[in-house]
């Protein structure tokens, strides 16, 4: 075992570490699990990493993330050691370059890194990919979510009216992970469209704006379906950011059962939200955004999406109800999604 | 029994980019302004340069603007600025 370099602090018990932490601005707010050098040790070794290796670099102010201190993250969210493979590879696909980490971080747009996992490792775990998904109820997904953010916390700077510059933020920022429902999907997983070996365990994450929830249980017709997807993300564009970039959508069961009867699959859905999500400029005017809708050509069309391959399609969410989401970029292009392996 | 736990944040050795030692004076420097490509940035400049040059007696500013806000600068712009003996980094708005 390698030796641990943080500093230590002494508290009486389990109630004055997290006193000490709240104090300190070291937490979300929430109460931590004290990261205690055994506790810490554990878990490093079971993902087989040292203490001191760099997991990844933030590429804007080089600030190096050891494995030590996801690992202290790991704990302090509630996890389990078999999670920290998990955490740190979502940590190494936040460090590359079109993730942009810092803008992210930083913004007055208030993003959460949202996460899907793919792959053998969400049974393993016992991850969640149905009933309320995208709420509360799955450790593994609560807390490999809430790792992240304490982690952005205590390692980038990410305190809010700090470097977190957030005009609101939303709730996925206290932590927003998923994991595909692979089983009982009739479409290819994530990670694999996105070039990971099939079977392989990866994780996929993109900076996302507060989900949208859709209705749409009137119609067995997959247009129909896909519509209210793309119509939701054209009101995005209109009131939120016109600029093109991964959108994600999450599909319900009751929805993809109505794509698998016609033979779509993930491309010819990506292909008709492409061809579905665009607006004019002008159309800024019926939004109250007059002001800026003339500064350029107000027939030019924008489109959601820069091609097909832009959205994100995650089929997860319980048997019954035809609720899907949308989740809107932080800002176009300047964060793109990003896929990792899980080193096992 | 009590419990010790360990520090979650970024130690000083995880700093990878530290702040130079400061100049003496700024009499005669050569000073670069990077400018992060927010709304606000330029005008701010503008100011900053005239004092400079005016009220501290700065002998040369280079100016040079990152493509984009929320990345870091490209290596030539980076390679641009090593010449000063200061360099004025602009973040948020």
């Amino acid at each position: 075992m390698e030796t641990l370099q943080s500093p230590l602090y002494e508290v009486a018990d389990a109630f004055e570490a997290n006193e000490l932490f709240q104090r300190n601005g070291w937490t979300d707010g929430l109460p931590i699990v004290p990261p205690t050098e055994s506790v810490v040790s554990r878990f490093l070794d079971a993902a087989g990493v040292p203490a001191g290796a760099v997991v990844g670099v933030e590429p804007v102010r080089r600030r190096r993330i050891t494995a030590e201190k996801v690992a202290i993250a790991a704990v302090m969210a509630g996890g389990l050691p078999e999670y920290l493979p998990v955490v740190v590879a979502i940590v190494k696909a936040m460090c590359e370059p079109e993730f942009g980490f810092h803008g992210v971080t930083a913004s007055t747009g208030g993003s959460a890194p949202f996460v899907v996992v793919n792959g053998p490792v969400r049974l393993a775990l016992g991850m969640n990919a149905t009933h309320n998904v995208l709420g509360n109820g799955s450790r593994p997904n609560a807390t490999i979510g809430r790792a992240l953010r304490l982690l952005i916390i205590n390692v980038l700077g990410g305190i809010p009216g700090q470097l977190d510059r957030s005009t609101l933020g939303h709730p996925g920022k206290f932590t927003f992970c998923v994991a595909e429902d692979e089983e009982d999907s009739p479409w290819l997983p994530l990670a694999t469209e996105r070039g990971v070996t099939p079977g392989a365990s990866a994780v996929t994450v993109l900076a996302v704006e507060s989900p949208h929830q859709i209705m749409n249980e009137w119609t067995h017709d997959p247009r129909d379906i896909a519509e209210t997807y793309a119509a939701a993300i054209r009101a995005n564009m209109l009131t939120y950011s016109i600029w093109a970039g991964n959108y994600a959508i999450v599909v319900p069961k009751q929805h993809r059962q109505i794509f698998a009867e016609a033979g779509w699959s993930k491309r010819d859905l990506r292909e008709r939200v492409h061809e579905r999500a665009r607006v004019s400029r002008r159309e800024w005017r019926a939004v109250g955004k007059s002001a800026v809708a003339p500064r350029k050509d107000e027939d030019a069309i924008y489109t959601a999406l820069r091609s097909p391959d832009d959205l994100l399609v995650v089929a997860a969410g319980g048997p019954a109800g035809g609720f899907g989401a949308i989740l809107p970029p932080w800002y176009g292009k300047k964060s793109l999604a990003v896929t990792k392996g899980i080193d096992p | 029994m009590t419990l010790r736990v360990l520090d979650p944040r970024l130690s000083a050795e995880g700093e990878a980019a530290r702040l130079a030692a400061p100049l003496d004076s700024l009499d005669g420097a050569l000073v670069a302004l990077l400018d992060n490509a927010k709304i606000g940035t330029e005008r701010f400049y503008d100011h900053l340069e005239a004092m400079l040059r005016e009220r501290y007696g700065v002998r040369e500013v280079i100016r040079r603007r990152k493509p984009d806000a929320s990345r870091p600068a490209p290596a030539d712009v980076l390679g641009e600025l090593s010449a000063a003996d200061a360099i004025v980094s602009g973040i948020g708005d």
